[in-house]
């Protein structure tokens, strides 16, 4: 399946094309951003849940950012957010990053072009008819939530500080740990706020959540105890010997 | 450090605030690199009229503060400054806009050298009539008469000065201050004030026997002569003495005139020599020779025509008062060096007989006048001086500096305020940058002073192209290490945005500090992140990574990003 006329959101950085920016195609809004670093992946997802089909992020090539680390993080939120995507069964090729030299010619339209042909081939954002319930859209909101969450957004703002300096336990987190850890938090923190918003109306027990989704019973029941432990979660009721469970305000 | 009332504190990057005409060289850098090249050129121009002229010749201590030399090399400031200048004047310049005529006053400028045209400039622009009276046939002064044309090209000079007509001021040629017009005349002619930047226009003597030989003329009268056209003997041999500016242009121009052999004769040693290294460079390419400590102690003649030099050799002894060490002279070291023109290039001072004597500084050797340092005012009411009249042979920026200052000091005194209200001015050197070592090595490859090839018309667009990308490129060295600067605020190019912390939902995690790349944002004893304004550069990291969203951009919230993205994501 294909898509004619894609939604496409380009968020370009206000440094990397100096006046190089012929009118973009219609179905394009590109915005412009003081830094490709001051996304938060939250507005990010947000574009996705109100009907974007796909998103650029137009920046300036390492090392040449104006704001010096503009990219650096630019490039940190992309990952997580490849990753949040995936988790909520959108494709991850509707998020693309691409990097421009402030003095090099391409017109930014040529990058918008080249990943607008790219998205035509996939099919429309699932998120455009979705209502409520639907799976995708309780998916994106978990990821919002799980990208607006405290442990996730510290660990990617120390990123440097903990890859390159040595934390207070004069610990130097080697990258490779360092992406390991962001994965799990991205992953559990993700499960978590999908689990909250599924019971936030309905109580639920374990095996309707497992079913939800599609995770092994013990997996779930392992974030419900954490979930209940910070008190995201509790006992609503107890059916025969299941207790179900239901969403407390956070 | 504590602020008094009447002091102005400015924070300015470092090439700002080491430049005494205090150029916002930050905010047009930044414009060249949006190639941006014509509202680059009216940034200088908000400053100081002289944008070319500057890019030529100017002595750029910009770059000698620039933040980058702590890395690797300084930005080409002066160099860019040259490039967009000459892009404007090559595409034909827009004329300016005449700035109303809103003050009755009538100002006097006396002297169209860059002080007084700085300062007329600036006068017209405050919309005061200005009426600048000038000597010799055009304006311009030391920039027209004294630099030669292969450093700066009369019509680069013609173009600022039609443009500080443009602008509204007067210029009148040919009028000669203590003959012509006085300070007395000037008054019963309705000039409400009057400025005087004569410069110095007299080379200084060698005081030595034989300075009245046929064959020795002075390096000032010398560049000035062959300025205007007059024919000037040079002969197969010439002698330069003297270490500065001028030396190396007389030297320059004499060997481009046809000297077979000039040797620039100096009584210090090279590192001492106060002409720019780069031109002394040139000058070696020309093929001119240099003799470093050797002072001239007589000139020989015969048949009253000069024929050789003799010379005594020096050593460098203690430092002087100029911080320099004093050369002194080896006893029984004369040895003669055969010449047919002689050039002292040992500096200027002023003339004397049209100054009124009240005015004089007596302590200076050089007849300056008197003038208050800050304020550039004499002890005549109404009557300001500044330039080299004040100071002292010195160089066109500074001179601008003090032209920018005087108007200032005549606007305050027309309009009947204290003149040294909010004058004192503080300047803060302000870089964000805390750690040297995070700052990437990006080398210096600007050449701007190639001369352009002969190309075909082709060649030539490409060759353009590639200067253009050049530009750019050196532009992009700049660190951008001072506070934002008001360049491109309000444009729709960068809004200069600003991050606001909320109190109530910080909670002193410290991400924001880590994050920021200009230290702008610190926990305070409350443990709450606060935002210095005078380093905010509005990038806005800190509010993508603020783990409780504490944190927000003034202009380009989430919700006003996410509300334009998806403006047209609506079915």
């Amino acid at each position: 399946m294909t898509n004619e006329d894609p939604r496409i959101v380009c968020f370009s950085c206000n440094f990397a094309f100096c006046g190089r920016q012929s009118p973009a195609p219609p179905n394009v809004n590109v915005t412009r951003v003081q830094c490709i670093g001051r996304l938060d992946p939250v507005s990010i997802l947000e574009t996705f849940e109100k009907g974007a089909d796909a998103v650029m992020l137009a920046g300036c090539k390492p090392p040449d950012c104006h704001f010096q680390e503009g990219n650096v993080h630019a490039e940190l939120t992309f990952k997580i957010l490849k990753r949040l995507l995936k988790l909520s069964g959108l494709e991850p090729e509707r998020l693309e990053l691409v990097w421009a030299s402030p003095f090099e010619d391409q017109d930014l339209n040529h990058y918008i072009i080249r990943f607008a042909a790219k998205i035509t081939k996939l099919p429309s954002s699932p998120l455009k008819r979705a209502d409520a319930e639907s799976s995708y859209t309780v998916n994106v909101i978990a990821a919002k939530n799980a990208a607006s969450q405290f442990r996730m957004r510290v660990l990617l703002g120390r990123e440097k500080e903990l890859t390159e300096s040595v934390n207070t336990y004069g610990e130097k987190i080697p990258e490779k740990d360092y992406d390991a850890m962001l994965e799990e938090i991205v992953g559990g923190e993700f499960i978590r706020y999908k689990i909250h918003f599924l019971t936030r109306n309905v109580p639920m027990s374990v095996k309707d959540l497992a079913e939800a989704t599609g995770l092994d019973r013990n997996e779930v029941l392992d974030h419900v105890v954490d979930m209940r432990r910070k008190n995201m979660l509790a006992v609503d009721h107890i059916e025969g010997a299941t207790p179900l469970y239901k969403a407390l305000e956070v | 450090m504590a602020i008094e009332s009447n002091t102005n504190v400015k924070r300015f990057p470092p090439c700002r605030s080491a430049c005494p005409a205090r150029v916002n060289v930050q905010a047009y850098v930044a414009l060249l690199q949006k190639g941006r090249f014509k509202d680059a050129v009216e940034i200088i121009r908000k400053d100081m009229p002289f944008p070319a002229i500057c890019g030529r010749v100017c002595f750029s201590p910009c770059e000698d503060a620039c933040a980058r030399t702590n890395v690797d090399q300084a930005v080409a400031i002066r160099a860019l400054k040259r490039f967009v200048a000459d892009i404007e004047r090559e595409e034909e310049r827009v004329k300016a806009e005449p700035v109303l005529k809103k003050h009755q006053e009538r100002v006097a400028v006396v002297g169209a050298g860059p002080a007084g045209l700085a300062a007329a400039y600036e006068l017209a622009k405050l919309g005061y009539p200005v009426t600048v009276f000038e000597r010799m046939p055009e304006a311009g002064g030391m920039m027209r008469y004294c630099i030669p044309d292969f450093r700066l090209e009369k019509f680069v000079v013609d173009n600022e000065v039609a443009y500080i007509k443009e602008v509204g001021v007067e210029i009148k040629t040919g009028v000669e201050f203590g003959k012509d017009i006085t300070i007395d005349s000037l008054r019963e002619n309705g000039y409400s004030a009057i400025f005087i930047a004569i410069g110095t226009q007299l080379g200084m003597k060698l005081n030595v026997p034989g300075e009245d030989l046929k064959g020795v003329i002075n390096a000032v009268d010398f560049l000035r002569d062959v300025s205007l056209g007059k024919p000037v003997e040079v002969g197969d041999r010439v002698a330069v003495i003297g270490g500065g500016n001028s030396a190396i242009d007389a030297a320059r121009t004499s060997r481009k005139l046809g000297a077979k052999e000039v040797t620039v004769l100096y009584r210090r040693s090279r590192e001492e020599m106060p002409a720019l290294p780069r031109e002394v460079a040139e000058a070696e390419k020309d093929g001119i020779k240099f003799q470093f400590l050797v002072a001239p102690k007589c000139l020989i003649g015969e048949n009253g025509k000069v024929k050789a030099v003799e010379c005594l050799r020096m050593r460098l002894g203690e430092p002087d008062e100029s911080g320099r060490r004093k050369p002194v002279p080896i006893s029984f070291s004369e040895h003669q060096y055969p010449v047919n023109t002689v050039v002292p290039a040992l500096g200027q001072v002023a003339e004397a007989k049209c100054i009124p004597p009240e005015l004089l500084n007596k302590e200076t050797r050089n007849s300056l006048m008197t003038v208050d340092p800050q304020t550039l005012e004499t002890k005549v009411p109404g009557v300001f001086a500044g330039g080299d009249i004040a100071t002292g042979p010195a160089s066109i920026i500074e001179a601008v500096g003090a032209g920018k200052r005087a108007a200032a000091s005549i606007h305050l005194y027309l309009t009947g305020q204290d003149l040294h209200h909010m004058r004192e001015e503080c300047i803060e050197e302000t870089t964000w940058v805390k750690n040297w070592g995070h700052v990437k090595k990006k080398e210096c490859r600007y050449e701007s002073e190639v001369e352009k090839p002969r190309l075909s018309f082709d060649e030539a667009a490409q060759y353009m192209e590639k200067l253009e990308q050049n530009a750019k490129f050196e532009a992009f060295r700049c660190l951008g290490c001072g506070p934002c600067a008001e360049c491109l605020a309000n444009t729709e190019l960068c809004d200069a945005d600003k991050a606001v912390v909320n109190a109530d939902l910080c909670i002193g995690c410290n991400v924001c500090a880590v994050v920021c790349p200009f230290g702008a944002v610190k926990k305070n004893e409350d443990n709450i992140a606060e935002v210095n304004e005078n380093s905010c550069k509005g990038c806005g990291i800190c509010a993508a990574r603020c783990p409780e969203q504490a944190i927000t951009m003034e202009k380009m919230t989430n919700d006003r990003i996410i509300l334009l993205a998806t403006a047209s994501c609506k079915e």
